[in-house]
């Protein structure tokens, strides 16, 4: 094994304009943000997403003009409301976008980690989804059957930007015993090409060792591991720190009011890196509030 | 319970949770979202909730539910607000390791019940949470995507749509179909093959239908006390199917009342109660 500790601008450097991008996280729970904030900072364009329940690393690279397409299953704000830079991108236009269900997100994704070129599902079967991606989905019949099925291609993003919690300098990632296990994090991992991890902690390799099963995502997917604290802000990362509200608002009151770029040029390009980011937001004095009372990694 | 202790004070919330826990059945297992905004968060798991909590303390001990990715959570004690901590430390039978277990769960035919709710609900069920405006142009309006509520339409024996009545809502013909009902454009759920038999019933603020029609084009089953059917007909944009004179829907009792507003909600989370 070899270090793969990197900056995130380090590992955004490496993704050209025009690349499809899984990114990690779902509702308002681990969203890749210091990753995000990096491909905002390098400008990139033209990008592919393809995400599970997304919400705000949606909506700001739909802000900053970096996204030609989007496949998942949900794009908005949870119980905030909908995405709104997101909405008016898709709406004028400039947004494809490509809706799939859960099991057709899920098929698609263990479609590409089994090595295949695509599985059958039966859920999209008479919805306009089937008519919207032509491309990716084709109606075939059963060989056993001869009933009708669905043939969802699989999802092949060139990159994957995981939010996780703690891996040492090797990439190997583990979770809390205690967790939100609601998003598709490891199958995405699993159906990576080429992955980047932010984590909350880089632990010694010897923390690892004593408990692998907790070893979700594995050194040998990993190109590059990323330590960023609080590296989902203003989303959660479940066992360390919830969700920041009102930075969450004060998004959502700047989208509705078109000024989303704006905010990105003043408070997210002129940083140098993620902890310029966090001072921005006040640092550990400020953000410390969020932490959670009982954690398993101090 | 004795449904003949009728209260006189009830919301509409309340009448609809009773509506609701009235049809789950002991020993099922019921799919609840995790909701988005405001009233879609009532309508979508608030008064589901409060449904299965109440079916739980009345007639179903042994019901159920998946929510998020909690198999079987407690729901005593709904806290008062709910930020990722309060999720991630939900007492619950099960979280499995990540959510392609549940869906796997819905497709493969494991779920009884479930509850939905859309912008757009048209005659033969089907829904749209996706987009509205004309296929193949930019959306006029973009919503959210499809989330599990197409899988719960194709393999959950009795989906149950939550939603209020309105003509913006209750349409002839949904945009997009995110979840397909039981008929659109001469396809059929046997022609389909979905293993499912498709919406059971949609409660709303005004009444209550159900799709037992040879088409299987949606029925007016009662009637809230307080409207009518020239009300609820004024607030679709479609004539559902009416058989006769069409009832009234039962009243919650008292006791009814008093458990959901001391004991499932008492902070009024779940109904949006302005105490």
């Amino acid at each position: 094994m070899k270090s793969k500790l990197m900056t995130a601008a380090e590992c955004v450097s490496r993704i050209p304009d025009g690349a499809s991008i899984a990114l990690g996280g779902s509702l308002l729970r681990r969203q890749p943000m210091a990753f995000v904030h990096e491909l905002v900072r390098q400008k990139r364009r033209d990008l592919a997403l393809l995400t599970w329940a997304t919400t705000l690393a949606t909506d700001m690279l739909a802000a900053a003009d970096a996204v030609r397409r989007w496949d998942g299953i949900y794009a908005g704000f949870f119980r905030l409301g909908l995405a709104p830079n997101f909405r008016r991108a898709v709406e004028a236009g400039k947004i494809e976008t490509h809706d799939y269900s859960e099991s057709a997100m899920v098929a698609r994704f263990r479609a590409k980690a089994m090595g295949l070129e695509f599985l059958p599902n039966k859920a999209l079967l008479g919805t306009g989804m089937e008519a919207k991606s032509p491309d990716e989905i084709k109606r075939i019949a059963c060989p056993f059957t001869g009933r009708p099925v669905l043939a969802l291609k699989a999802a092949d993003a060139d990159f994957t930007l995981l939010h996780g919690y703690v891996a040492d300098e090797f990439g190997n990632v583990q979770w809390p015993v205690v967790r939100d296990s609601d998003d598709i994090d490891q199958m995405m991992a699993s159906a990576s090409r080429r992955l980047f991890v932010s984590v909350e902690r880089i632990v010694p390799h010897s923390e690892i060792v004593k408990r692998p099963a907790l070893t979700y995502i594995p050194h040998t997917l990993v190109e590059g591991i990323v330590h960023a604290p609080r590296g989902a802000h203003p989303t959660a990362t479940d066992g360390f720190y919830d969700e920041d509200e009102p930075a969450l608002e004060r998004w959502l009151q700047a989208a509705r009011e078109g000024g989303s770029a704006a905010w990105l040029d003043e408070n997210i390009r002129p940083l140098a890196d993620h902890g310029a980011y966090l001072e921005s937001q006040g640092g550990e004095a400020a953000l410390s509030r969020l932490d959670v009372s009982e954690r398993e990694y101090a | 319970m004795d449904e003949r202790m009728t209260a006189t004070d009830y919301t509409t919330e309340e009448l609809m949770i009773a509506a609701i826990a009235a049809e789950l059945r002991d020993g099922e297992l019921g799919f609840v979202g995790l909701g988005t905004a405001a009233r879609a968060y009532t309508l979508a798991v608030g008064i589901p909730i409060a449904a299965a909590r109440l079916a739980q303390m009345t007639h179903a001990p042994g019901f159920s539910i998946y929510w998020g990715n909690l198999l079987t959570p407690s729901l005593e004690g709904i806290p008062e607000a709910v930020l990722q901590d309060v999720y991630t430390r939900w007492p619950a039978a099960a979280s499995p390791v990540d959510v392609g277990y549940k869906i796997d769960m819905v497709t493969s035919g494991r779920f009884d019940v479930s509850f939905e709710s859309a912008p757009q609900v048209d005659r033969y069920g089907n829904l749209n949470i996706t987009e509205i405006g004309t296929p193949g142009e930019p959306p006029k309006v973009r919503l959210v995507g499809c989330l599990a509520q197409t899988e719960h339409l194709g393999f959950i024996r009795r989906p149950i749509v939550v939603t209020d009545l309105s003509r913006r809502s209750f349409v002839e013909r949904v945009d997009f179909v995110t979840s397909f009902g039981h008929a659109r454009d001469g396809e059929t759920r046997d022609g389909l093959g979905l293993s499912g038999p498709g919406p059971e019933l949609c409660i709303t603020d005004k009444a209550i239908f159900d799709f037992r029609t040879p088409d299987r084009s949606m029925r007016l089953r009662s009637v809230h006390p307080g409207s009518s059917v020239e009300e609820v007909f004024d607030l679709m944009s479609f004539r559902p199917v009416v058989e006769g004179e069409v009832p009234e829907t039962s009243r919650p009792s008292d006791e009814i009342v008093r458990l959901i507003r001391h004991e499932i909600d008492p902070h009024g989370v779940l109904t949006a109660r302005v105490s």
